[in-house]
């Protein structure tokens, strides 16, 4: 395949003045697992904003699969999943019902069937007729990621997906991105904090300062470049990558 | 796609209760409008009872009875006061809880990263709202009529005309109200802001317009001469001809003349008087489309 799972070229985005992302260049293979690292207001959630069509660039240009953002939102759409740094679902629906609704928003041609499915593929079948108001933050999490995968994209997007999570929910998670990308093939882009989990599940790294991309490169690759750093924290805090 | 908004929005709205509580509160405003009007009847042909007998007593000829005299459909003339106050409110919280949700509370970033385009989910919206005010509005029909077959023992067709065109002319009225719920949403950074704007609005339309157009001129409530403003009073004048704005205006005039309870009016100034509530619904709708295409539903939660 030709086309990069994601593709930028010198990405640009302003808010009110004041700007967020800085002609960013970036590209990530099919198959991949991207930890896009970088401290709070650095640009993460606006990269991925755009890349989920939410947002249009300012400059520059995003592609998904080969599908521009902006002039093939609908292409883009269908190749994407998106989880929310905040997962918020109808409370009043549950889970089966949301799943279905917003598969059906997807396109999806049998959406009870695809949401039933999918909950079976993520082992949280007994949640499907609880209403999302009872669920606790690993629930809703797990729930959030039904959502996101229930259209089968070819990419999927996450923004801080271990927020509120404690440690059990956060192996599950880690267990959960893996079982994605190895057995659907998709390729995860995922904006993160967590170190620990980026160096545990992920393939290849990108660090974002101020808006700029300062480093991109595999995890094996990054590691043989700081030799002397004990840990991806320590390589994240010397390349720049702290506020 | 449509469909789907429209058919989610309705299944939200019932899980929510929300929709029971308003057709309880509209039926119950329904049937005290009946109450009421069958209490003015039954006052009116006591009193008539009683002076026909003294008169029987007295050898006089009896007059005949005030309430045949009476348009039949006057028993429901309290919900032309009604619907612009306790329906246009509720079409406020319905308009405003159908949008909030996913604009505050990150869900429109769920729902729009997805292939559904913004006019398919404004569409969807807008069709579920005039769905749900129309089944409000065809409860408290069904109330209305039952409170006429009591009353009057029977109603004739053209009376059963003219209740279902005052009920059209009701949803149309609420439609607009449903809309602002809903702009108001996209145009505020909060909900509290969004529900207390939409609230100001319905302040607005519903009793501060009035007062600035038939309003300042009490006289005329009082004692409805037909040129009470001098030609020099210009304010007077300019007010007087801004009374089309006022929709509720146009809507209780347009209401008194289909349910036959005002003065005989010409079809044509009743469909004049339609005009400005189609105006105001063609604005409304245009708004809320340009404003749904244009927001930003990735700052509804924090952003970087």
């Amino acid at each position: 395949m030709d086309d990069a799972a994601i593709e930028l070229e010198k990405l640009s985005h302003t808010y009110d003045k004041d700007p967020v992302l800085k002609h960013l260049d970036l590209r990530i293979e099919h198959g991949e697992i991207f930890g896009f690292l970088g401290h709070n207001g650095a640009g993460k959630t606006t990269a991925i904003n755009i890349l989920t069509t939410l947002l249009v660039p300012t400059g520059g240009t995003a592609k998904v699969c080969g599908h521009d953002v902006v002039t093939a939102r609908r292409a883009v759409t269908r190749s994407i999943g998106y989880l929310p740094a905040e997962v918020r679902m109808y409370g009043h629906l549950t889970a089966l019902e949301n799943l279905e609704f917003l598969a059906t928003l997807s396109d999806v041609k049998k959406p009870r069937h695809a949401a039933k499915e999918t909950l079976d593929f993520l082992g949280c079948s007994d949640l499907a007729n609880r209403r999302l108001a009872t669920f606790s933050t690993g629930m809703r999490q797990r729930i959030g990621i039904a959502q996101a995968i229930v259209h089968r994209p070819d990419v999927l997007l996450l923004d801080e997906p271990t927020a509120g999570l404690d440690p059990l929910g956060v192996r599950q998670l880690r267990e959960t991105i893996l079982q994605l990308n190895q057995e659907l093939g998709m390729t995860i882009f995922m904006n993160t904090h967590l170190l620990s989990e980026v160096a545990k599940v992920c393939t290849s790294i990108g660090v974002l300062n101020h808006g700029e991309l300062i480093y991109k490169d595999t995890i094996e690759a990054t590691t043989r470049r700081f030799p002397d750093e004990a840990s991806l924290e320590d390589i994240y805090v010397t390349m720049g990558g702290a506020p | 796609m449509i469909t789907t908004i429209f058919s989610h929005q309705v299944l939200a709205l019932r899980r929510q209760r929300v929709l029971l509580v308003l057709v309880a509160a509209i039926l119950l405003a329904t049937a005290l409008a009946g109450a009421l009007g069958w209490s003015s009847q039954s006052t009116i042909v006591r009193v008539f009872d009683e002076a026909t007998r003294q008169l029987a007593a007295s050898g006089a000829p009896a007059p005949p009875n005030p309430f045949l005299l009476k348009p039949h459909l006057s028993l429901l003339s309290n919900m032309v006061v009604y619907i612009p106050l306790v329906g246009a409110l509720f079409a406020v919280i319905l308009g405003h809880i159908s949008i909030a949700d996913e604009e505050s509370s990150g869900l429109g970033r769920l729902l729009f990263s997805r292939s559904m385009s913004r006019a398919q989910y404004t569409t969807g919206k807008i069709l579920s709202l005039a769905l749900v005010l129309a089944g409000l509005l065809l409860a408290s029909f069904a109330v209305s009529l039952a409170a006429l077959l009591l009353v009057n023992q029977g109603i004739s067709v053209a009376d059963l005309g003219r209740l279902s065109l005052f009920y059209t002319l009701s949803w149309l009225y609420l439609v607009p109200f449903a809309l602002i719920g809903m702009i108001t949403v996209l145009l505020t950074t909060s909900r509290s802001l969004a529900l207390l704007s939409a609230m100001g609005a319905w302040l607005v339309i519903t009793f501060a317009v009035p007062q600035f157009t038939s309003g300042l001129r009490p006289t005329q409530s009082l004692n409805p001469i037909i040129e009470p403003i001098g030609l020099s009073q210009a304010f007077f004048q300019a007010t007087a001809k801004a009374q089309p704005l006022s929709i509720v205006e146009q809507y209780k005039a347009a209401s008194a003349a289909i349910l036959d309870t005002a003065p005989s009016v010409a079809v044509m100034d009743t469909v004049a008087r339609v005009m400005p509530l189609l105006g105001f619904v063609a604005i409304l709708t245009v708004a809320a489309f340009a404003l749904v295409r244009t927001h930003d539903f990735s700052r509804s939660a924090s952003h970087e």
